[in-house]
């Protein structure tokens, strides 16, 4: 089996799992338990809350842990909203969003004034159009750092900078794909989500990261925990996981990178003047979106899944629903284009040997595709 | 905006002629002390400091040095060419971060009388500048909203607008040592903090009386110890003293309305005996006038009682508000109000005298022999630093 999907999830590096089993045997107990084991068990839960938020840059900020970035991000986008309300209607977010957030705001679409920010050609949302839609009556803006569909990377510092200006205004990211695979500058950001098991960590942990704990209105009430913000018994074992995935991953990450640019330009040089297939740019080199263009993306999954090869069409969380693809639409792609789009995702632990495995099994789907397949 | 240096400008250390250079030193070694982990490096000289970032972000590094005690203030600073153009072009940079509609001033310093443009030529050339890219900005040299300061200096030209506030006081370690009572609640850690603005380095003391009081409960003083280390880049003492025999034997011995004089006498009396220890020359507290029924003036007479020590009470008068906007600035509060059981609450009487007659208090403590008991709790005392919680001792798992 090769697996190239690993936008959708990634599978658990040995370090992160020892971690996650040693906690679970040694440090089993509940962090707010006041014997010498919960106190114990909670020193550690602050020690990985604080290597998280240093790892990231951001040490003063604060942080909850969460079950993964669709809690962070329902938690944070209904907290910013109601908040705020009262001063401004306007929230704006970029097309490139993940369902996680677009369908929180859509879910407020009767109180809001949603509005999107224009995207260029290179998925990049369109700095001048936000300036353009910003106003004293906007109160939220959110744009996800690294785009989970094409790869694309998001001028973060630059929008803060610009955000500066607007003090009413929050600035959300979703950091969930970036997170373990570009070093970004979230200095001016007010809330951040992410989630462990997109980094090699455990699935069920994830975190939100704010400035300001203030603006967290919880959406679980209970036992208290996470000071508040969050009750539930806190899982340990996986968020030291991730603690420990996310210190990992983010080792050496431009010699790793620079690896899986290799390995990427050679899928995209061996591809280059097939006509019937057209390949996304990209920004991020753990990312390939490409069309056989005619076909539909799913076919060409389920080809490649015959050959022992796991892909995605658009993303995994949306996969089953029939809609075009808001990302590639948002880049002005045809909508054969975008029907017959794979997307294909590295890990850091992708080898030569899996990306020729890769290149050959798409030129059998292309070749088995024949007469179905026709010029971009 | 990239900044290369962080300008530090000092407190009423520059009330100093003589011996200035002593507390320049001294408060040099604080910052080269908070910023050791970074590649930040600081000059200072008689006047003021600069610290050049080496890269490093302009924030975090003032983070790290606004709580170091003989700081007025701080900003993030370009360093420049000495070039006309170079100048327009980061005037309006700098104009570009002020808010719309806001009024500005550009202010000149031309220690460099030889630079080919006068302080006025400066002033003009750079607002007009400002107006042409940034219309919306209006000048206002009485009251501006933003103030763009350019300094003209023999080596290179400083601009910069943000001036971020210090705490003021004295460099740490320029007015001897003092021990703080403190107790785990919101009052004490402020008091801390307040001495130390004055240049006075600490010591703590806590009276731990398990299991009466939770092992959590000390976890939090030990946390604020963390926080007051590393908002002063201090690795401040913690001596705590085993107090549970002690306490009880009051509680066996004082009849309940006046045990908490009593126990006040002998914390205080242990305090003395620690600090002398020490070569500490004063004991500081939280008290506040008429704040509790220990606080009242005629509970202090009665317990201050006990020593010859001068009893440093730097929040006296303040008002409670004062003193939690305080403990949030000093990130002690959260902390502070963590609900435990502190040496305080525990053996707390229902009605404590606010009025305790210091002759009725004797009469009850003559009959408990507490000298060898005294002795004890000094003898066993442990001692914490942050420098202990800094052990790796997850370094595995994470």
């Amino acid at each position: 089996m090769i697996y190239l999907d690993n936008a959708a999830t990634t599978k658990p590096s040995k370090e992160a799992l020892k971690s996650f089993n040693q906690v679970s045997e040694t440090l089993f107990f509940n962090t707010a338990s006041i014997h010498k084991g919960g106190r114990d068990a909670a020193r550690l839960l602050e020690a990985a809350r604080g290597q998280i938020l240093n790892e990231l840059g951001l040490g003063t900020h604060h942080l909850i842990f969460t079950s993964g970035a669709t809690e962070s991000n329902n938690i944070i986008l209904r907290g910013m909203i109601e908040r705020k309300l009262q001063f401004g209607k306007t929230v704006l977010v970029s097309e490139l969003e993940h369902p996680s957030v677009v369908n929180v705001l859509e879910h407020y679409k009767d109180k809001i004034n949603l509005q999107f920010i224009k995207t260029t050609p290179q998925g990049v949302i369109d700095l001048d159009d936000l300036k353009e839609k910003l106003n004293d009556e906007c109160i939220l803006v959110s744009v996800m750092a690294l785009n989970n569909i094409i790869g694309s990377i998001q001028p973060i510092e630059e929008i803060g900078q610009i955000l500066q200006s607007y003090k009413k205004v929050y600035f959300h990211v979703d950091a969930t794909q970036a997170v373990g695979k570009v070093t970004l500058d979230y200095k001016n950001v007010d809330a951040l989500t992410l989630s462990a098991h997109k980094f090699y960590g455990i699935k069920g942990a994830g975190a939100l990261i704010v400035n300001d704990m203030n603006v967290i209105d919880p959406l679980l009430l209970g036992g208290g925990h996470e000071k508040d913000k969050r009750s539930g018994t806190v899982n340990l074992p996986a968020i030291v996981g991730m603690a420990k995935a996310l210190r990992i991953s983010n080792e050496n990450l431009t010699q790793k990178n620079d690896r899986l640019e290799q390995f990427n330009n050679k899928v995209r040089t061996h591809f280059n003047d097939y006509n019937k297939m057209k390949i996304q740019d990209a920004q991020s080199p753990y990312f390939i979106n490409l069309s056989f263009v005619g076909a539909k993306g799913e076919i060409v999954v389920n080809a490649l899944s015959e050959l022992g090869i796991y892909v995605s069409t658009t993303s995994a969380c949306a996969s089953k629903s029939n809609e075009l693809n808001e990302t590639l639409l948002a880049i002005g792609n045809k909508n054969d284009v975008i029907e017959g789009s794979i997307r294909i995702s590295f890990s850091q632990n992708t080898t030569e040997e899996e990306v020729d495995a890769l290149i050959k099994g798409l030129d059998t789907v292309y070749k088995q595709l024949g007469d179905i397949l026709h010029e971009v | 905006m990239k900044y290369d240096h962080i300008l530090v400008r000092y407190g009423e250390l520059t009330l100093k002629t003589k011996n200035r250079m002593m507390f320049v030193g001294k408060l040099k070694s604080r910052m080269e002390r908070a910023l050791n982990s970074t590649e930040a490096v600081v000059r200072a000289n008689r006047d003021r400091a600069y610290i050049d970032l080496n890269g490093e972000d302009e924030t975090q590094v003032i983070n790290k040095i606004k709580h170091i005690s003989g700081i007025l203030s701080m900003s993030p600073v370009v360093k420049i060419e000495k070039s006309i153009d170079e100048m327009k072009e980061y005037a309006v940079k700098f104009a570009n971060g002020f808010e719309k509609e806001s009024t500005f001033k550009i202010e000149v310093k031309r220690a460099d009388k030889n630079f080919p443009l006068k302080t006025h030529d400066i002033q003009q050339l750079l607002g007009t500048e400002v107006l042409t890219h940034e219309d919306h900005l209006i000048v206002d040299v009485r009251k501006p909203d933003y103030k763009l300061m350019v300094e003209v200096r023999f080596d290179a030209i400083y601009m910069y607008s943000d001036v971020v506030l210090g705490i003021g006081g004295l460099p740490l370690g320029t007015g001897g040592k003092a021990l703080l009572m403190l107790s785990g609640g919101i009052d004490s850690p402020v008091a801390g903090f307040e001495i130390m603005k004055r240049g006075v380095e600490i010591e703590a003391i806590h009276f731990h009386s398990p299991p009466y009081t939770s092992e959590m409960s000390l976890d939090k003083v030990k946390k604020l110890i963390d926080i007051m280390s590393k908002k002063t880049g201090e690795h401040i003492k913690l001596h705590v003293i085993p107090f549970t025999d002690l306490q009880t034997t009051v509680h066996d011995h004082v009849p309940d309305n006046l045990s908490m004089t009593t126990t006040r006498r002998i914390m205080l009396t242990l305090a003395e005996r620690l600090a002398t220890e020490i070569g500490a020359e004063a004991i500081v507290n939280g008290e506040n006038l008429g704040q509790v029924a220990s606080q009242t003036l005629t509970s202090m007479f009665a317990i201050n009682e006990v020593t010859s020590m001068p009893v440093l009470r730097p929040l006296l008068t303040l008002e409670k508000n004062e003193i939690i906007k305080k403990a949030v600035e000093f990130e002690t509060y959260e902390t502070s109000i963590l609900p435990y059981e502190d040496c305080c609450t525990i053996f707390k009487p229902k009605a404590p005298k606010t009025r305790p007659n210091l002759e009725k208090v004797k009469q009850f403590e003559s009959k408990m022999d507490i000298t060898e008991k005294l002795e004890i709790a000094l003898k066993n005392h442990t001692i914490y630093t942050d420098e202990e919680n800094n052990s790796e001792e997850f370094t595995d798992l994470l």
